[in-house]
């Protein structure tokens, strides 16, 4: 039961942002009025008319358009393939590859110039790909656009071309639905919101009527007025040093990188998407054995060439991508958690089950992981409960330096607040260090002591203190200070 | 901008690379060292006699592996190929009545409606029912196995006369010497062969060529996009019965008679040639085309290990690891030429 008495209006020429935390019914909503899924009651009226759509063709014809959060790209054909797949237009007896072409370079133009529409869409990073399941949308020119979390993989120039295309659109009367867990965007881009919780719609406010409101959308969102701020951990920064990099190198990706973590810190990366950021991550983790570095550890030489390396000393990663790259997604909470052991750590010749799940049980008190039991498949958990158990399966380790690799991606608001909570508190007890990398400059902001920004493959700048903000951010990531 | 501009490498350059580095051309490589050892192994490996027989004993397993192919980019598996072929056989051979040439014609519609049934049936285990495709197949070749046992307990049968202008024209009695002449240049197995190409090739640029491959390699994607992914699977199926129909026609053509268990050797060797030809079977990828060079690359390898003297016990020894080294050595070929222009991207 995902959903229940859910309700959701929208109009021609209007954007609707919907709103909730994760596995709070947005999808599901969408994926119904798509017809991907079917209703078990209720009823939808698209132009006043009564539908029931029992299949997404049928709701393409009827000009529904959706972008979905996990794209529905092939990721075998080319992009232009993708753009227009399911609605290729005939000449005579065969396909009209031309005329599909023109149509995909004109609507991948207005996105993202400079995207070459011949390329295999395997061949495309996150960020591309997410253009292209916009543009597929939008080249069916429909009335209704369902945009289920568009922007989670685009950087913010992106974003704002997105946001010119969207309005354009809705000059031409369509209607928008449009769902972001950046709050910022929201506020910037809907006309109205309404905001899910637990499957049912628990408040809307309508932006062309009332004030936009930022904490009553957090608040309906989380359902509790929202706590005080974690608090940034400036104070227990020390002087220190936990880990000193010299001129890493890792061919056209990485260049001369050179920094020094001091312990207690939160270090920060930031910058335009695809600077090397998220190679720099990996590096560290000790993912490119092809990496040349001068590295050491608390005053000792490490080599990084090999995961294992790093988390033996314990230089610990927490990927961005938790379903490919953190967890067996298949596979029990249980199995996730204490996966790292089993390969890593001197063990007995029998696991002995008991210690280990009562281990779990703490692991998940303490994160506050919202599942059944430790049995259930880790993927049948909401998207920040499953960023949890990717923090979890370390949490029995000493931790020297926790690398997080956008932790926040696709988590909502309050999931979200719990793990930099979870993590701040690490870093005042434990007197941790952190490198955080996050596509958000919000969290970038909230949460660093220090922030490096990358461009090309080089640190460009680093800013302390009060220079830490969006403005400078932006500014120093797009080179124009 | 500036950026994309600087790692732009000079166009021929990169074009070349691209070429070597594309699996394809190791694929191609390899096809042309089986053919010139062959070509060594075999005496009179030029001359039109053995240019014809070789074709003739390739054919088969061409068209079989083309049309599994298809069925395995669709993101299915047909483990049903063979019998599904001896059952044409025998379906072609109980219509068929000596010196009543019109039967012929009623066995090549019959057997072709038999064919369309048969992709049918395994297109709604696969598609409509998403029973996995192994399991519906390998249900399907016993039944497909029963129904030609039933037809034919042993190999033998009628035929009309002018059915050998699927083997060979010139043996057909009272057929124009041109047309004679002609065939012995241009074998009707070449033929049949050609007609699968452009089969396909029309294929391909419909919907249907498509969303075979998009189906294949993201069918939640595909249904999300609208497209009746059951349909394609199914519409993939049947074009698979076409391969086997086109290879039925010409089993009949050579032998003259239909035999209830002579395809089941070949079911394996259809999708094991498909895999040299570089379709992945996990479908979504790889070439139709290609498969045929598989096929090919398949059929060098048996030919060689027979000529090669190697005695009769050790020849399905040799002719395993024969394939095994050459899906090895154009992996490793991929791979390491891969490697080498990321490396020449890095710096």
């Amino acid at each position: 039961m995902a959903l229940s008495n859910a309700n959701l209006v929208c109009q021609s020429g209007r954007i609707t942002g919907l709103l909730g935390a994760n596995g709070s019914g947005k999808s599901t909503m969408s994926k119904i009025i798509a017809g991907v899924y079917s209703a078990d009651a209720g009823e939808i009226r698209y132009n006043g008319k009564p539908v029931k759509y029992r299949n997404p063709n049928e709701a393409r014809k009827d000009g529904i358009a959706m972008v979905f959060q996990n794209l529905s790209l092939v990721a075998d054909l080319t992009v232009w393939q993708n753009i227009v797949l399911g609605s290729e237009e005939k000449k005579g007896m065969f396909l009209n590859n031309r005329a599909a072409m023109d149509l995909s370079r004109e609507i991948v133009y207005q996105l993202l110039p400079g995207l070459d529409i011949r390329k295999m869409v395997h061949e495309l990073n996150p960020g591309e790909m997410q253009i292209v399941e916009i543009a597929k949308a939008i080249s069916e020119n429909p009335k209704l656009l369902i945009l289920d979390e568009p922007t989670a993989a685009l950087e913010q120039a992106q974003v704002k071309s997105l946001f010119t295309t969207m309005h354009a659109l809705v000059k031409k009367g369509v209607a928008i639905v449009f769902t972001s867990h950046r709050l910022w965007e929201v506020m910037e881009i809907c006309d109205d919101v309404v905001v899910f919780r637990n499957g049912e719609n628990v408040g809307s406010i309508d932006f062309t009527k009332d004030v936009k409101d930022l904490e009553k959308i957090i608040g309906y969102i989380t359902g509790e007025t929202q706590k005080a701020k974690v608090e940034k951990a400036h104070d227990t920064v020390t002087d220190e040093i936990v880990l000193s990099i010299k001129n890493l190198n890792y061919g056209n990706f990485l260049k001369n990188v050179s920094f020094e973590l001091k312990k207690g810190e939160i270090l920060g990366i930031g910058g335009l998407a695809g600077q090397g950021q998220h190679e720099l991550m990996l590096a560290l983790a000790g993912n490119y054995p092809g990496v040349t570095c001068d590295a050491e550890l608390n005053g000792k030489k490490v080599k990084l060439n090999k995961p294992a390396n790093a988390i033996q000393n314990s230089i610990l990663l927490v990927p961005g991508d938790r379903q490919l790259e953190g967890l067996f997604l298949k596979h029990s909470v249980f199995t996730n958690l204490i996966f790292p052991k089993l390969g890593l750590k001197r063990q007995p010749l029998l696991t002995p089950q008991k210690k280990y799940r009562k281990e779990c049980e703490q692991v998940i008190d303490v994160l506050s992981i919202v599942t059944h039991n430790l049995d259930m498949p880790v993927n049948s958990l909401s998207g920040g409960n499953q960023q949890k158990v990717v923090v979890g399966k370390w949490l029995s380790f000493d931790t020297n330096v926790l690398l997080l690799a956008d932790p926040a991606k696709g988590v909502d608001v309050g999931a979200k607040r719990d793990l930099y909570e979870y993590i701040v508190k690490q870093v005042k007890e434990k007197r941790m260090s952190v490198i955080l990398y996050a596509s958000d400059n919000e969290e970038l902001v909230e949460y660093c002591d220090r922030l490096m920004i990358m461009y090309e493959g080089q640190i460009v700048a680093t800013l302390e203190g009060k220079e830490i903000n969006d403005d400078k951010i932006v500014a120093t990531s797009m080179r124009v200070s | 901008m500036s950026r994309v501009n600087k790692k732009r490498k000079p166009a021929e350059d990169s074009a070349l690379r691209g070429l070597i580095s594309n699996p394809d051309f190791s694929r191609l490589l390899i096809l042309i060292v089986m053919f010139a050892l062959t070509a060594v192994l075999q005496k009179n490996f030029f001359a039109l006699k053995s240019i014809v027989r070789n074709i003739n004993s390739f054919t088969p397993l061409i068209l079989l592996t083309m049309g599994q192919a298809v069925v395995i980019i669709s993101g299915g598996l047909d483990l049903s190929v063979g019998s599904a072929l001896s059952l044409l056989t025998c379906v072609l051979t109980s219509v068929m009545r000596e010196g009543m040439p019109i039967t012929g014609a009623y066995a090549l519609v019959l057997t072709f409606a038999v064919a369309m049934v048969i992709g049918v049936i395994n297109g709604i285990g696969i598609g409509y029912f998403r029973i996995p495709p192994v399991i519906v197949t390998f249900a399907t070749s016993f039944i497909w196995l029963g129904i030609a046992l039933f037809l034919r307990p042993t190999p033998g049968g009628e035929t009309v006369d002018w059915f050998q202008a699927f083997y060979k024209i010139g043996n057909i009695e009272n057929a124009p010497a041109s047309l004679k002449a002609f065939g012995d240049i241009v074998p009707p197995a070449l033929i049949l062969v050609l007609i699968g190409c452009v089969l396909w090739w029309a294929i391909s640029r419909t919907r249907t060529g498509r969303y075979i491959y998009a189906v294949g390699s993201n069918s939640e994607s595909a249904y999300e996009t609208g497209i009746n992914t059951a349909w394609v699977q199914m519409q993939a199926c049947m074009i698979n019965s076409v391969f086997i129909f086109l290879a039925a026609l010409f089993f009949v053509g050579q032998n003259g008679s239909g035999d209830a268990r002579m395809g089941d050797p070949l079911t394996l060797k259809a999708i094991a040639a498909a895999v040299v030809g570089g379709i992945a079977l996990t479908g979504g990828r790889g070439s139709v085309y290609f498969a045929l060079v598989g096929a090919l690359i398949f059929s060098f390898v048996s030919k060689i290990i027979f000529f090669a003297n190697i005695p009769n016990a050790y020849q399905t020894l040799f002719g395993g690891v024969i394939v095994i080294i050459a899906i090895a050595g154009s992996q490793i070929y991929t791979l390491s030429s891969r490697r080498a222009m990321e490396e020449s991207k890095l710096t």
